[in-house]
């Protein structure tokens, strides 16, 4: 579920998830609020010449262009304003609030714009930093799969050879060549098996900056 | 203990787990079983010499007339090559899988026409050798050669020594998984598993 979506129970087993609106959502909804917007310039102030309290109602248009498309927005504030101007010039109300209204709307919508897209920069951060160790903590379950298949069970396989080549050695007649050559093998095992743990131990160092040098020096030894 | 590996007659593939003191004790236990079928069976051996075990063997009352080997170890183990060890070929490390690959493909091709079974002994000794997905990719290439060549094999490994992503491969691979110490006694043979 997206962050920030709202989740709606209805019946048994009816859970419906609403999220934010998609591209083509938001672009309809900005066009239907750019008409009204448009409507009010034009019947509220072109024809019923009141230039206040209607222009409240643009701030919802430029919040949303500023949250969805950043600083795009301001191209949206700008026909605003044009459009405010237009009308002022042609009812004939052009003052200094006319002036500050326009100012407001370029302002409002840069701050949201500024705010919108730090907040969307360090939610992207956030996902980035969270795959980077997801994959690291793989990385080491990975690691660790591989010495215990390669070091832990290979060892007890040993132990239960030497424990065999013991009992081979307490019988009557021990046939020494056997035991020499089962001896060879387990040490050629060991041999094996330690230089495995120094292999996998260099590979894990030089994956991780954040282990000492010290330690690094260690476990390659 | 016998071991019913009925399947073996249809040219079917198995991987065979055991615990590792057990390990050797069911290898004597499987080529009774396969030596008294009529198979020849060809053991690839990398955690006992070749050697030991054809002692062992003969020790056990196996028609050793039946039973050749493909040694990995004993080579790479003592630097020299014991004598009087003709019905066995000698690999340099068991981490040579082009050498390995190229003396089963000879072996299978000498016993063409003939009831021929490879045991592979163990999955868990060459995983000292080479790292588990070399081992993945060299055991779908051998089940893949003995489907060719209309061959039987079983791949041993001590049971709790693959970890699971290597085990459902290995699975897939074969065409079943018998846990030796599931079954005891041959008509207790338990088929765990099957794959393709």
């Amino acid at each position: 579920m997206n962050p920030g979506s709202l989740e709606r129970e209805g019946g048994s087993g009816d859970r419906r998830t609403i999220g934010p609106p998609g591209p083509a959502q938001q672009i309809w909804i900005l066009v239907l609020l750019g008409a009204i917007c448009i409507g009010l310039e034009i019947g509220v102030h072109l024809f019923l010449r009141t230039a206040i309290g209607y222009t409240h109602i643009f701030y919802v248009l430029l919040v949303l262009a500023a949250i969805w498309y950043y600083q795009k927005a301001l191209i949206v504030a700008a026909a605003l304003v044009a459009a405010t101007f237009l009308t002022s010039i042609i009812v004939g109300d052009f003052s200094w609030a006319t002036l500050l209204r326009a100012a407001m709307f370029l302002v409002v919508t840069w701050i949201v714009a500024r705010i919108s897209e730090e907040r969307d920069r360090a939610k992207e951060e956030i996902i980035l930093q969270k795959k980077a160790i997801e994959e690291k903590h793989s990385a080491l379950v990975g690691y660790l799969a591989e010495v215990a298949l390669r070091m832990k069970n290979p060892v007890n396989l040993m132990r239960d050879n030497m424990a065999a080549i013991r009992l081979q050695l307490e019988s009557e007649k021990p046939d020494l060549e056997a035991v020499k050559m089962e001896l060879s093998v387990q040490i050629t095992h060991a041999d094996q098996i330690i230089a495995n743990f120094r292999e996998l131990n260099q590979a894990i160092v030089e994956e991780r900056d954040e282990i000492p040098l010290a330690y690094r020096d260690f476990l390659t030894r | 203990m016998s071991i019913d590996l009925a399947g073996i007659g249809q040219n079917r593939l198995f991987l065979v787990l055991s615990s590792a003191e057990r390990l050797k004790q069911n290898n004597i236990s499987i080529i009774r079983s396969l030596t008294g079928q009529g198979h020849r069976v060809v053991v690839i051996t990398s955690n006992h010499p070749s050697a030991v075990l054809k002692k062992l063997y003969a020790a056990e009352g196996i028609e050793m007339g039946r039973v050749s080997f493909i040694d990995t170890i004993t080579k790479y183990a003592m630097g020299r090559v014991p004598e009087g060890q003709e019905d066995c070929r000698y690999i340099s490390s068991p981490s040579n899988l082009t050498d390995l690959g190229i003396a089963i493909t000879e072996v299978l091709n000498t016993l063409s026409g003939e009831k021929a079974c490879l045991l592979f002994d163990s999955i868990s000794t060459l995983l000292i050798y080479i790292p588990s997905t070399n081992i993945s990719k060299f055991i779908h290439f051998i089940t893949s050669k003995l489907r060719l060549v209309d061959a039987s094999g079983i791949f041993l490994a001590v049971e709790k020594g693959l970890d699971p992503l290597l085990l459902t491969q290995l699975t897939t691979y074969v065409d079943g998984t018998i846990d030796m110490d599931m079954s005891p006694r041959a008509e207790d043979a338990k088929e765990v598993g099957s794959g393709a």
